[in-house]
């Protein structure tokens, strides 16, 4: 990697009793990079603290080469920062329009015109240009999520935090995203997914978080090799495996060690999430 | 295409310096005129057109056709003068909404109703507790995770979020004041012990925020809100002996309503926006320690 735009050295957070982050390191540059993980694992607390929204309670955090403890280097990263929280309120009573112009005005942009224009930009780049004056509370749920997406594009950030963009889109609004996330080379990108497939088709680079720490940093590639050898395919379900599931043509993908009368095939970067993070990842993708 | 019943066409110079907009209104009303029905016009302006100007003049028109609407009550805050960016920051605040202020008028009515079921001072009292603990309980909620649905985007966002929230408190303060002023003329006329809330109400939202300097807002509002009612209850009770004392007719004793009382509290109320303003850093990252 060329250049670390995102770095985190022993990140800790705790609610009360329980610890959200124990001892994150992670080193981002540009392009995408999924944070992959189960739910719980922490990744909704890492990109908070990246959206320079909430002070870890130790470690260290570096967000364009600056430090988001300090005041001045916080307010330098929030202006180029684009950041979707996993819950994005929208206020319902606003149009679609209304509410990325509200975003634009808390972003600084203050010449009207200029202004409309890149709210207009955004909103047509989620596919909403026609719905731009339709009140937020007549907006379908998806819908409600492009809007809010549209808001962290504003202004083309260097820094795109986007907490789980792709959830409750469907699969032709997933490939669109997909089309106008990837766009600007220069551009860090993280974004948080359960969705391997996701990360399989957009990022570079893979972050996977599991109880509050990084259980594997590398390349989607690398993230799949670690399934190497170990992904097997049966006619029968192997009794005594612990990962292993039927397939559309019929057969049993097994996961770990080699079933009866199996072959060995080519790894996909979620088996080599499965093999992991084991059973309780394969719960949640199953659900 | 040319059109017969055009007779005459423009010269070279003349279009140049329309398109430069360089010519005065009448010779461009009458040129636009001709332009209309001249095709041969129309193709040799073309080339004298900057591109520039065009797409500048072009997107002004999307602009100004696409602008949508604002809503009533941007529409309203434009009447009063405030600026369409800050009217924008208000709209957004869930306080100032409709809803909210419908609860703040229930609840200041039946105080009202309860001041006439009563007799003397002590009729009041409700209306005295209550009415400075309403912009209270709207500030806090406006800088609320939860309740402002737009919370972490608005902290991630360069705005100060110190800014927005004291452009939003002013609004939450001043609508819920007035608001408790017509409450308040419905009053039984007892003096000027009907407008001893106004000086609480200051108080008490800006001690709410410098104590939201050190704990969540909401806490803090709970905090200032039950030291307020502990103690105005308390000193009724004292005075009169028991608490019971504090619901029977009789003059109402608390130091909070003396004229004593009221200049502490504005003491009270300097030092709080000496905390809030040293402190003000506190309201720009979430900490939970």
């Amino acid at each position: 990697m060329s250049q670390i735009t995102v770095e985190t050295a022993g990140l800790r957070k705790a609610y009360r009793s329980t610890t959200a982050l124990d001892g994150v390191d992670l080193r981002v540059g540009p392009g995408i990079t999924g944070l992959l993980g189960p739910n719980g694992a922490g990744k909704t607390t890492l990109l908070r603290i990246l959206a320079t929204v909430l002070a870890p309670d130790g470690g260290t955090v570096r967000l364009l080469g600056r430090d988001p403890a300090d005041a001045d280097d916080r307010l330098a990263v929030r202006r180029r920062l684009g950041y979707l929280p996993q819950e994005p309120g929208l206020h319902p009573n606003f149009t679609a329009f209304e509410f990325v112009d509200y975003v634009a005005i808390l972003k600084e942009m203050t010449d009207r015109r200029a202004r409309h224009g890149e709210v207009r930009r955004v909103l047509e780049l989620v596919g909403l240009g026609d719905q731009a004056k339709r009140k937020i509370k007549a907006l379908s749920g998806g819908m409600r999520r492009r809007v809010a997406l549209a808001q962290a594009l504003l202004g083309e950030p260097d820094l795109l935090l986007l907490d789980e963009p792709t959830a409750g889109l469907d699969p032709e609004q997933r490939l669109r995203f997909r089309e106008f996330v990837s766009t600007s080379p220069d551009q860090t990108v993280v974004l948080s997914t359960h969705q391997t497939e996701d990360v399989a088709a957009l990022c570079n680079a893979v972050v996977v978080l599991d109880q509050g720490r990084v259980r594997f940093s590398g390349t989607a590639r690398e993230l799949s090799e670690l399934a190497r050898g170990r992904v097997w395919l049966a006619e029968a379900r192997d009794p005594a495996a612990s990962l292993a599931w039927r397939t559309g043509d019929g057969g049993h993908r097994h996961i770990g060690d080699a079933p009866a009368d199996a072959r060995l095939v080519e790894p996909t970067l979620e088996d080599g999430y499965l093999l992991l993070l084991g059973r309780r990842a394969a719960d949640e993708l199953a659900a | 295409m040319s059109d017969p019943a055009t007779t005459w066409h423009a010269e070279p110079d003349l279009l140049e310096r329309y398109a430069r907009g360089d010519i005065d209104h009448a010779r461009a009303c009458s040129l636009e005129a001709h332009l209309l029905e001249c095709a041969r016009c129309r193709l040799a302006l073309a080339p004298a057109v900057d591109t520039g100007r065009l797409e500048g003049s072009w997107d002004g028109l999307v602009a100004a056709l696409d602008a949508p609407r604002p809503g009533r009550m941007e529409r309203l805050l434009a009447r009063l003068g405030v600026r369409e960016h800050t009217a924008r920051l208000l709209a957004a605040t869930p306080t100032l909404r409709l809803s909210w202020l419908a609860g703040v008028v229930l609840a200041l009515g039946f105080a009202v109703a309860a001041a006439h079921g009563g007799r003397g001072e002590r009729s009041l009292l409700l209306f005295l507790l209550l009415a400075p603990l309403l912009p209270v309980a709207g500030v806090a909620a406006s800088f609320t995770r939860g309740v402002d649905p737009t919370y972490d985007v608005a902290l991630a966002a360069p705005m100060p979020a110190f800014h927005l929230l004291l452009i939003r408190s002013a609004a939450v303060l001043g609508t819920t004041m007035v608001v408790a002023a017509v409450a308040a003329l419905g009053l039984p006329d007892l003096g000027w012990i009907v407008a001893a809330w106004l000086v609480p109400a200051v108080a008490l939202t800006v001690v709410s925020l410098a104590l939201a300097t050190f704990q969540a807002p909401v806490t803090a509002a709970a905090t200032v809100a039950a030291v307020w009612v502990g103690g105005v209850l308390g000193s009724e009770a004292l005075s009169d002996g028991g608490l019971r004392a504090a619901f029977r007719p009789g003059p109402i004793s608390s130091a909070a309503f003396t004229a004593g009382g009221q200049l502490a509290l504005v003491a009270v109320t300097i030092l709080a926006l000496l905390v809030v303003t040293s402190r003000h850093d506190r309201f720009e990252i979430e900490r939970t320690v």
